[in-house]
């Protein structure tokens, strides 16, 4: 997740992350972790405290004035096994959703030619 | 990499290596007019398990029994099969992520010192590395350099940390089929 600011609407930082803002914390399938102090007055995300309380790593630019979070740490590198909505693209330009699969069974490969 | 996906959503594998047939790599002769870094790139290549007839006749018995095929899992049994994530893993994922978004708006350069960090943060991650070599290795808009051997920017090669991290017999997440 790249940002330019460590303040951020509670939907961009689930968009990015999974992790969803909810009165029991910052949850992300079965897991919520509380987190109080990640929400600021005006309705928006501390992104630092919400990475502190997920062991999520802030990596700064501070040339280009840039934030790069990592994933959340401390478990395993699945919490949920639940496949996230993720955006794809078909070959055709046009977008692509796996829930459209649902039903059947998928098999997911990921490759790369190096 | 590869994941299995069940009809509603869920994972039944968490991401492991995922060939269903041998790389013809595995079948190349190493003879003695091959460069000696290439025989011996060869050498550690022929030494990764080949699990592709395994793994092929697991999904299809997956396509069979689905739930009830012995290598479906649990989703908590996906989950505790994934790799563990330190705070470190975490760093060098950010370390990657923000190169690869400095490579795409400003340039090669300012992404190689994150990479370098992302590198010795997650010495394990094959992706880190292997996409930072071929941009160093690879002209644009030419087919990758397999050999990945132009490192000066990084000091080191593919050759190299399989070596020092145990051996082609090590290399890659093999499926626990």
């Amino acid at each position: 997740m790249i940002l330019d600011t460590l303040t951020v609407d509670p939907d961009t930082f689930a968009a990015a992350t999974g992790w969803e803002s909810k009165p029991e914390g910052l949850c992300k399938g079965d897991q919520c972790v509380p987190a109080p102090e990640a929400a600021t007055a005006d309705g928006r995300l501390d992104v630092a405290a919400a990475a502190e309380r997920l062991g999520m790593a802030i990596v700064e630019d501070a040339e280009r004035g840039l934030f790069a979070v990592g994933p959340e740490s401390g478990g395993r590198a699945l919490t949920t096994a639940v496949v996230p909505d993720l955006p794809f693209t078909d070959a055709d330009g046009n977008p692509f959703s796996l829930t459209s699969l649902h039903g059947r069974k998928v098999l997911l490969v990921a490759w790369a030619s190096w | 990499m590869a994941v299995w996906i069940d009809e509603t959503g869920t994972l039944v594998r968490p991401p492991e290596s995922a060939s269903i047939e041998p790389s013809p790599l595995r079948d190349m002769e190493i003879t003695d007019d091959l460069p000696e870094r290439m025989r011996m790139m060869l050498t550690e290549v022929k030494k990764i398990p080949d699990m592709a007839e395994d793994y092929r006749a697991a999904i299809v018995d997956w396509v069979e029994h689905g739930a009830e095929s012995r290598f479906a899992l649990a989703p908590h049994e996906v989950i505790a099969a994934s790799l563990p994530r330190p705070r470190e893993h975490s760093r060098a994922a950010a370390l990657f992520e923000l190169g690869c978004h400095l490579h795409d708006t400003v340039g090669k350069d300012a992404a190689v010192p994150y990479w370098k960090q992302a590198h010795a943060a997650h010495p394990e991650n094959w992706t880190y590395k292997r996409q930072a070599w071929t941009l160093e290795s690879t002209p644009p808009g030419e087919a990758s350099d397999m050999t990945q051997e132009v490192s000066d920017t990084y000091g080191t090669t593919w050759l190299d940390d399989v070596v020092a991290l145990g051996g082609g017999d090590t290399y890659g997440i093999r499926p626990a089929l």
